[in-house]
């Protein structure tokens, strides 16, 4: 069964888009990403023109974040409040992300820059993820029991000035690093064109130090806005979206990520860390490669919507 | 039927032939099977018969070979970029690129032999038959001056090869066939990721490796239906469009946490 996409203008198998959003609706409910960073370069794999993939699998991102984090407030696993910080430092991020993309075009170095942000902080970030992931997993075989957040502990974050209450993450910590991280989440998504789930989640758990069970629920709420308008963004300045493929994309996308929540569930911190951070060395890893690797086609054909 | 049918029309072309001065001039009609073609969800691309005929055809059988046909069809012409890349410091990245000025977006090209066989280089680079020969012309701007040609080239002949991966450059060298004395056909497919607008269908008529005569018609290819009405949408009220996109998005999250009751 196959549809013809308007804005893409080729014809595609449904049912193979619509288990494409399944899957990557199911990992983005399970660890709490959103999922572009698969969903782009499958999307091209499959010859979607790049300009369109990058604008639609947002839309994608909307649904299967939407549909997680509805599951996880009910749960009362959302701070808001510091979702709400965060996104609008967020935003100022972004603005200011948006003029660098623009010298970095104007210097010719934007392509490099993208490559080589990409596969160093999907490299970084997903070393980080595995061996916290793996030391917590020691931790648990050795002791039996999940070793806590250490209450008691003050680190440099507890130094700062402005502070503020959180009560959902039971956290009285200063407004700084929470903004810090993101406008830097927001700059970064303007540069690489992503919702940042995986930069947001070892951020909070590590530098913020919330509790694990929160951070998953206030990721995704965050994630659903990024994509909002990322996807209004990409609609009304490159006209990138097609509507068509984003409705397949999601339909399979909102039921994976109910199961990929519930599956979540039952999924220990430790192991869902090591998990996460494979993924990520995986798509690091095959960025990587390309950019090291011999290209088999040297040449390629610049798309005339966007970049 | 088919045979009888040729017979018939090999009755009719002789005695038309006989009717006329032997030295007169030959020269070609032709059309395309289809004048429109729509462009519904449905669409998986298509094919399109063309058909024509030698006026005076002094051919003695259809395979005897007095003749060359050569139909092209091109899609509407957009400007192209070619990106390059290289090593540096390791890394692969695009370092070079050059831009062309409007190129055909689509261009198939089907011929009774090779066109390089059919007739000079000259004569086929004046009207752009085959792939060697379309106009490519470099775009010249502030940084793009003017084009090493060995460079230029290079870059050419990848533009025609990463269409031609695409399916969107097609040639078949040996697709047009007569079937009678005058009498010739040849398809050409059109892929489903054919870029929508108007199709130019130009057939030539080579004797000798003179170019006898040729003949223009055009095609429709236009968006119908719910196709035309979603990019019609899509581009005069993005910002409508966009709100639609994410509150659909939205909305199937909400409809889906909650047609879950506790998360199956």
């Amino acid at each position: 069964m196959s549809l013809y996409l308007p804005i893409a203008e080729m014809s595609v198998s449904v049912p193979v888009f619509l288990l494409l959003g399944a899957a990557v609706g199911f990992l983005s409910g399970l660890f709490g990403v959103g999922g572009g960073f698969l969903m782009t370069p499958l999307l091209t794999f499959l010859g979607i023109p790049p300009a369109v993939a990058v604008a639609t699998c947002n839309a994608h991102v909307v649904a299967s974040s939407v549909s997680g984090a509805v599951v996880h407030y009910r749960r009362n696993n959302v701070d808001v409040k510091m979702a709400l910080v965060m996104l609008l430092a967020g935003f100022a991020g972004t603005a200011i992300g948006v003029e660098v993309v623009r010298l970095l075009r104007k210097a010719g170095l934007f392509e490099l820059t993208v490559s080589l942000t990409y596969v160093t902080f999907l490299g970084v970030v997903g070393t980080l993820t595995l061996i916290e992931g793996i030391n917590s997993w020691r931790r648990v075989q050795t002791a039996g029991v999940s070793s806590r957040r250490k209450s008691g502990q003050h680190s440099w974050v507890d130094r700062l000035p402005f502070k503020m209450r959180f009560q959902r993450s039971k956290l009285y910590i200063s407004v700084v690093p929470p903004m810090v991280i993101g406008m830097f989440i927001g700059f970064m998504s303007a540069i690489m064109g992503i919702g940042g789930g995986f930069i947001y989640i070892p951020a909070m758990i590590y530098i913020l130090r919330m509790p694990t069970s929160v951070v998953v629920g206030t990721s995704l709420f965050q994630i659903v806005f990024v994509a909002a308008f990322a996807t209004l963004l990409h609609a009304w300045q490159n006209q990138t979206v097609d509507i068509v493929l984003a409705a397949i994309l999601l339909a399979g996308g909102v039921v994976g990520a109910q199961f990929g929540t519930a599956a979540g569930e039952k999924l220990r911190g430790d192991h869902m860390q090591i998990l996460l951070g494979v993924l990520v060395l995986v798509v690091a890893a095959r960025m990587g490669y390309d950019l090291v690797a011999m290209p088999n086609e040297l040449f390629s054909l610049g798309s005339l919507k966007g970049s | 039927m088919r045979l009888r049918a040729c017979v018939i029309l090999f009755g009719f072309m002789s005695f038309a032939s006989a009717g006329v001065a032997r030295d007169t001039q030959e020269s070609v009609e032709a059309d395309a099977s289809t004048r429109q073609v729509a462009i519904t969800s449905s669409f998986t691309g298509t094919e399109i018969l063309l058909f024509g005929t030698v006026e005076n055809s002094v051919q003695p059988s259809p395979e005897a070979g007095t003749y060359d046909i050569v139909a092209v069809v091109e899609g509407v012409d957009a400007p192209a970029v070619v990106r390059k890349k290289s090593r540096v410091v390791g890394l692969w990245i695009n370092t070079s690129s050059m831009r062309f000025m409007p190129v055909p977006s689509y261009y198939a090209i089907v011929s009774t032999r090779p066109v390089d066989e059919i007739a000079d280089p000259k004569i086929l680079d004046a009207n752009g038959i085959g792939f060697d020969h379309i106009r490519m012309l470099p775009a010249h701007s502030a940084w793009n001056a003017s084009p090493d040609p060995a460079e230029l080239a290079s870059f050419r002949k990848a533009l025609v090869h990463l269409k031609e991966q695409e399916r969107l450059y097609v040639k078949s060298e040996f697709g047009v066939s007569f079937i009678g004395r005058s009498l010739f056909r040849a398809t050409v497919a059109l892929p489903p990721n054919v870029p929508v607008g108007p199709l130019t269908a130009s057939v030539y008529l080579f004797k000798e490796g003179k170019l006898l005569g040729q003949y223009k018609s055009r095609v429709m290819l236009q968006r119908e239906g719910m196709e035309r009405f979603i990019h019609e949408f899509a581009l005069t009220k993005s910002f409508f469009y966009g709100l639609l996109t994410v509150i659909m998005a939205a909305g199937a999250g909400l409809a889906a946490a909650f047609a879950f009751p506790r998360a199956a």
